[in-house]
Parts: structure tokens; sequence; C-alpha cells
């Protein structure tokens, strides 16, 4: 303790151009790990509602307290003055932007460089160059080079069948057809999913990622394959 | 005098500049007190109110001006002759002898800077006036001036009785405006279904005929009761949430349930190998499930009935469903993870609140860590993080109709939250010390909240005034509980009392003894006839509260000058003592069919 008091006030000194270390700084460094490590509640404002004219001069002595003091009522004052919100019907779950919440997934997908793990269908993704996000209502399929992560976090309140979306990474079948395709280079090692741009219905969008909701891609899941190679040279 | 660095601190402490002689203190004191003692026995007991705050403040005068000799030895003088109800504070204040201490102490802080509130009688006041501008010194009268605020009333002298039952709290007893706002206690009215079983009667109570207030008939056709109860707030006066066709059927059920009246009994639950870690519990509305919250900052969530606990299925599964089936909400549940116990785990610090929404679909929880975290029982995973408090949060509550909830912490503030906002919609300021308890009123306008500085306050949730303050506990309030009607409140603390109070007059109306140590829960059955209290002591305690409430005397003298006149009669309204083993009482729930459910943790001692 004594210690670290004594590093601060070296600092201070030297900050404020001393020559050595002074009590002034002493003081200073100790009050200032004192606030952090030891804070209490907002002080609570001299009650207003006292009988005018007793002590005349305690009441002078009130109006020259700072903000600080009177810190909690004021924003109580301030908070209590807007009206409650109007409640919205038949908005499902009621909870605060996303950003707010917990509901993201709190993880990041790490890139496996060489093949895909398809066996269960639901697990990591190679590189994401660009992807078609497609909402298909079936199940990954097994055997598909094309692996699908689930990424989604559920939120329910009401009994909505929710559609996953999910993401078709695709591995670059040859090397040539990513670079002339992608912004991005072969070598992204990872898949950053940014939980603030999980949208309300929990697609992940991702900048380099498209999200089509292609109703018509449903019926080739297993050709796929091909398909989204078309579908990367158009984009 | 030394001018500090912070001028928000000195400018309050600067309230003790006041000079006189330190070695007279004393003198001044036991001046005084000869004074009361040798006043006519009418006056005596209304002025000894004086003589503890006299005390506290001298004292700190002393301790300010760092005398520090003079202000022990004035402490020990008179310490002794305080009330005894005081003692706690009392040993807050011996630790504090010298001026630093006086700057960390929040409570005492606030202590100074309010004004102890005394209800004191025209005669006596001129008394004491009288003597006191008399005297030569007049320091006794400068802090009377300064620190105290006479709330002087025409009328008779209360008795001793009559003034121990009010006083206690930290900032003395509440001014006669303080309880003077209208408070709308009636309850909202309900919407009507078609039950093949008589329908209940409307709280159609009304009494001179007040201005009736406009009410947009939401759901109600053909309402049975025309009048609007002049009592209960207008429908729209605080948003509320719309009632979904599950929160219809919900009710539904719940009136089919409550037809049928049984006589009580009583189920424990009792949680064993807690290690004491059990510090909050709640059981849903139709007592399915019950919650538990830990020292550990664990949740754990346990069905009661023989239905399990499941989650919903992933997304993956869920889009495989037929959406159009009949039993859709049974599908989408993963049978898989059905199980009795579903632990959440999500907190930094033990879990002091708990409470599950009306609609069964959310739980919350409050603790120490300061936040208080919404909860999915669909997924059974945390929601929201709700950061306001940055202290523990003591005490957290849904409001019956949902959306809303309230919680209060160790920053001496209550705030209400709604489920789709991150920051508070309200803040309650004004209590001296934590706030330990916060409960909704049934019609969801109001919210109490009782605090360690002994006081109960009863907030208007539309714009965030204080509309009542109730004072008389001796010691912090730990349990609240509103009439099924509304119009009353109990309160239970750590004296081991159980006070009645009535809403819309302000007034305490009944004292119930009996229990010997801390009150933590209490109940209202639901048709209002008997409350429960359930206490550290190990026993729950059934009170008639149809005889409590019974010929209440509420005429404008009583008002007026809170001469309350309690009977003795806890022994008549206690209906029964029921003892655990040593299982401290936690919760208590009535259920729909008149069962009193109990929870507590087996404590081995």
């Amino acid at each position: 303790y004594v210690t670290t008091i004594l590093e601060d006030a070296k600092i201070y000194s030297s900050h404020a151009k001393k020559s050595s270390v002074d009590a002034d700084d002493v003081r200073l460094a100790i009050q200032c790990r004192t606030d952090q490590s030891f804070t209490s509640p907002p002080p609570r404002d001299v009650s207003k509602t006292s009988a005018g004219g007793n002590g005349a001069w305690g009441r002078a002595a009130g109006s020259d307290l700072t903000v600080s003091l009177q810190f909690l009522l004021d924003i109580a004052r301030q908070k209590n003055q807007t009206p409650l919100p109007l409640i919205k019907p038949y908005s499902g779950p009621r909870l605060p932007p996303d950003r707010y919440c917990l509901t993201a997934p709190n993880y990041r997908l790490k890139s496996l460089q060489k093949k895909v793990s398809s066996s269960a269908g639901r697990i990591t993704v190679p590189r994401l160059s660009v992807g078609a996000v497609s909402s298909r209502p079936s199940t990954p399929t097994l055997g598909t080079p094309s692996a699908q992560t689930v990424a989604v976090s559920t939120k329910v309140g009401t009994p909505v069948s929710l559609t996953g979306q999910r993401f078709t990474v695709q591995i670059p079948s040859s090397q040539a057809a990513v670079k002339a395709a992608t912004p991005t280079t072969p070598t992204v090692q990872n898949v950053l999913i940014n939980p603030s741009l999980i949208g309300p219905k929990n697609i992940l969008i991702t900048t380099n990622m498209v999200s089509s909701q292609n109703t018509s891609n449903e019926s080739n899941s297993l050709k796929r394959k091909h398909d989204d190679d078309d579908d990367y040279d158009n984009l | 005098v030394v001018v500090e660095d912070q001028p928000d601190v000195s400018a309050v402490l600067s309230a003790y500049n006041q000079q006189g002689d330190p070695t007279l203190y004393e003198e001044y004191y036991s001046g005084l007190k000869n004074f009361i003692e040798c006043s006519l026995d009418c006056h005596r007991a209304e002025l000894s109110q004086l003589f503890y705050p006299l005390f506290v403040h001298m004292y700190l005068e002393l301790v300010y001006n760092q005398h520090e000799s003079e202000a022990k030895s004035f402490f020990e003088r008179f310490h002794g002759d305080q009330e005894c109800y005081y003692q706690d504070d009392l040993r807050v204040l011996s630790s504090l002898t010298k001026k630093e201490h006086m700057k960390g102490n929040e409570t005492m802080l606030d202590f100074r800077t309010s004004k102890f509130v005394l209800r004191i009688s025209r005669d006596s006041y001129q008394l004491l006036k009288r003597h006191l501008q008399e005297k030569q010194n007049n320091q006794i009268w400068n802090i009377v001036q300064e620190h105290l605020y006479i709330d002087i009333f025409d009328g008779m002298p209360r008795s001793k009785q009559q003034i121990d039952a009010m006083v206690g709290s930290l900032a003395g007893e509440a001014k006669r405006e303080a309880n003077k706002a209208k408070v709308f206690f009636g309850l909202l009215k309900e919407p009507e279904f078609d039950v093949p079983l008589d329908d209940e009667d409307e709280e159609g109570e009304n009494e001179e005929g007040k201005p009736k207030k406009k009410k947009p008939k939401k759901d109600s056709v053909g309402s049975k009761s025309k009048k609007q109860d002049p009592n209960a707030p207008p429908q729209n006066r605080i948003p509320l949430p719309e009632l979904k066709d599950s929160d219809k059927l919900d009710k539904v059920m719940n009136m089919k349930e409550a037809a049928r009246q049984c006589l009580p009994s009583i189920c424990f639950y009792t949680f064993l190998n807690a290690y004491q870690g059990l510090t909050a519990v709640d059981i849903t509305d139709d007592s399915s499930m019950i919650v538990g919250g830990f020292a550990d900052s664990t949740v754990r969530v346990w069905s009661v009935t023989p239905k399990k606990l499941r989650s919903v299925k992933t997304a993956a599964d869920l889009s495989l469903i037929d959406k159009e089936s009949d039993d859709v909400l049974e599908r989408i549940m993963d049978e898989k993870t059905a199980s009795e116990l579903k632990i959440l785990y999500g907190h930094s610090g033990p879990v002091y609140g708990t409470s599950f929404s009306p609609d069964r679909n959310y739980l919350l929880s409050c603790s120490e860590d300061g936040t208080v975290r919404l909860w999915s029982l669909q997924t059974f995973t945390c929601l929201v993080g709700y950061k306001g408090h940055n202290y523990p949060v003591w005490d957290t509550q849904f409001s019956p109709y949902g959306y809303y909830f309230v919680s209060g912490g160790h920053d001496r503030v209550a705030r209400l939250w709604a489920t789709d906002h991150y920051q508070p919609l309200r803040i309650f300021a004004g209590h001296l010390a934590d706030v330990t308890c916060t409960r909704f009123h049934p019609n969801s306008n109001y919210i109490a909240t009782g605090s360690a500085d002994r006081t109960v306050r009863l907030w208007d949730v539309l714009n965030g005034n204080c509309v009542r303050i109730f004072t008389g506990h001796k010691g912090p309030i730990h349990s609240l509980a509103f009439s099924p009607n509304g119009r009353f409140l109990a309160t239970g603390a750590t004296d081991g009392r159980v006070l009645l109070w009535d809403i819309g007059h302000g007034l305490m109306v009944g004292e119930l003894k009996g229990h010997t140590d801390t009150i933590y829960a209490l109940r209202f059955s639901r048709d209002g006839e008997i409350l429960a209290s359930g206490s550290m002591d190990n026993t729950v305690r059934l009170w008639d509260a149809v005889k409590a409430f019974e010929d209440l005397e509420t005429d404008d003298f009583t008002t007026a000058t809170g001469h309350i006149n309690l009977p003795e009669n806890s022994q008549d309204l206690l209906l029964g003592t029921y003892m655990t083993k040593s299982t401290p009482v936690v919760h208590l729930h009535f259920t729909r069919r008149n069962l009193l459910l109990a929870a507590g943790a087996y404590s081995s001692q």
C-alpha cells in the first residue's frame, strides 16, 4: 500500500514539475486511491421540505452545497418528470435494444484452415469469404461439403416459430475463383461475429455477408454447392 | 475551523460552526433534562422526544469541533438515558469519535442535514420555548432551530404510549403534510369473462360523493357495477401492458380455482443443505414453480408440480414443428431438457431478491453485484442485466400486471424499470438509509418501500412523489404486504412487530406483537381475511385481518393529531402459531385454493 501511494505521489509531483515529493502530493495520492477503492453511495440532498425561516444561516449554508450533494434528488426529479412511456401492444417479448441485452452469442468462431467438419452439421466454419445467407427451414443434411453454423440464440416470449438464419460457408473449391470473387483475402482466419450487428430476429449480419432470403434455394439443398459457386460469382 | 477540500461536505459539516463552550454542553443538556423532568406529566412525554435528537446533535457538534474528550464524557454521561430503541444508533455513534469519521458515514451526514421531525402539542411547545428563551445560553435553542422541525398541533398532548408507537425512525416522525396527498388505493377493474360460476363482486366502495373520474372501458362489456370506485385510479393513469390471450386464460383458471373455499393449511418447503446460503425465495402465482436465490450467486428454479421444467427447442428444431397444431405450446418444448431443477448462473454476488413475472415467462433476480437480471423461463438463460444501482440491490419485484418492476438497494433509492428500457423510468429518492424492501400496490400505481432508516414510504409511480411516510418501527423493515383490497399495508421489521397501516388516511391502525425476531415474510390471504407472518424465530403466525381492520377510528381528529389508540389485542387477533424445528421462514404464499405455502432453509443450530 505504502509503495503504491508513494509511487503515485511521485507521479503527481513530477507532473507538477516539482523537484521532490511533497506532503501535498502524498495527500493527493491517498485521496485518489481511496476514491477508487472505497466508494460510497451518492449523498442525499438537504431536505427541501424543511420549514422555511428556521435557522437562516443554516439555509444559506445549504445553498452553498455543490452539485454532488444535490445529485441524487436532482436526478430523481429529472427522471420523474418524463411521463411514463406508452406500451405498444402486441410487441412480443418486451426487451431493451439488443445492445443492452445479453442475448448475443458471446463466442467467436475460430477458423480451421483446411477442412470442414460436417458431421453434425452445426459446427464451425472455415474461412468465410462471401457467404450467402439463406434461410432454409431444413436441417443441414449430412454430407454436404458446405458446413453450416447455427449462430442463433433463441429469444422466446411467444410461441413463434423461429427460422434460424444460417451461414453457408463455402470452401473455395478453387483458389482462383475465390480470389476473383471476393474482396477479402483467402487468409482470413477468423470469423468475427460482431454481436452489435445482431438484428432483431437473430439474423447475424456481418459486413461482408449478404443476407438473402432466397426461398428458391430450398429445393436445392443438396446441390447447393454448385449453385453457390454461381452466387459467388454474381456477387 | 479548517476549511476542507471538499466544499460540499464542509458546507454540510459547517452546520456545526456554532462554537458554544464545549465544557458547558453537559450543563446545557442536564439543565434541559431537569426542566423536562420537572414539567407536568402531560407534557413530559412529549418533551422527552427532544432528548434523542438533541443528544446526537450536541455530540456530533463536539466531535466536529474536535473536542474529543468532552464529546466522550458527554456521550458516556447521557447515552444511557436514551430510549432503548435507539441503542443501535448509539452504538454506531459511539464509534464516531473523530471529525474524519463523520465524513465517511453517509447516513449520519443525512441525519445532520435533514430535519428531525417532532410532533408536539401547542401547549408543550409554548412551555419549551419559554424556558429556552429565558435561559442565558441559547445553545440548545439554536440547535432546535437548526436541526429540528417541530410540527405543532392543537389538542391534547400525547401519552408516552402513543408517542412510543410512532417514533423510532431516523428522521423522527412524519409531518402532517407528508401524509395528506390523495392516494388511489382502490383496485383496477378486472375485465369480465364468461365463467360458468358466479362472477366475483366488483370492488364498489363509494364514500361520500366524490367526483367521478373518467375511465375508458377497455375490456369490460356491460360491467356489473356502473359506478367507478372513487378510490381507484383511472385505468389509464399509468400505461399498462395489454391483456394477452394467455393472460386471459390464466385469469379464468384463477377464478375457477378460487371459487372453492377451503380452510387454510400450511405446507412448508424446506431447503436442505443450503448452508445458510438461501437468501431469497419466490413462488409463482399459480404455485407451480419456486425459485431460490443463493449466496453463491446462483438462482435455482424448481418445479413444484409433477410437470417438469423444459426449455424451448433450438431454432433448428423449432422450424420443424407443425405450427398449426393445437398443442404447439407443448411441442416447442424440448423433452430432452426436462428436469425438476434449473440452475441459472450469471450473477457475481449473493442473490438477495427474486420475483416471477405474472405470466411466468420471466424471472427477475437482484444481487449484491448491483445488477438486476431478467431471465427467460423458456430458455433458462439470462436476457438482460439492468445496471443502475452501483451498490447491492436488496429487493426487487415485478408489477402485478407485468412489464414494470421495482428494485431497491444500498444507494438509498428505489428505481422503477420497464423490461424494455435499459435505464430506470423513475427514481424514488428520499430514504436516509438503504431501501431493504420494495412492493407494488395491487393496482400497480404505487410502490411501498421499507428502509433501514425505519420508515416505510409510499411512492406514486406516475410522478415519483412520496405520498405517505409511515414511522413507528424500531428497526430496519424487511417485509411489506398490501391487503388484497388495496386499502391496508402490513409491515414487518427486525423489532418483531407487525404494524398495520391505513393507506387512505395515513395512520397506523394496528400492531401485532408476538414474534421475537425479524419478520421476513408477510402475506395476506387472497380474500384478505388472514394475515400470515413468518419470522427468523422459526414460526409462522396467522392473524385475523378482518377483526384487525374493523371499527377503525379514522376521524379528522386522529388524522390531524396522530393520536392513535392502538388496542392491546394482539393475543385476540392471533389465530395460531406454527413452529418449525429450526427453519427460519423466508417466504409465504397463499395458493389459489387457500393453502399457505412457506419456504425456508433448514439451519442446524
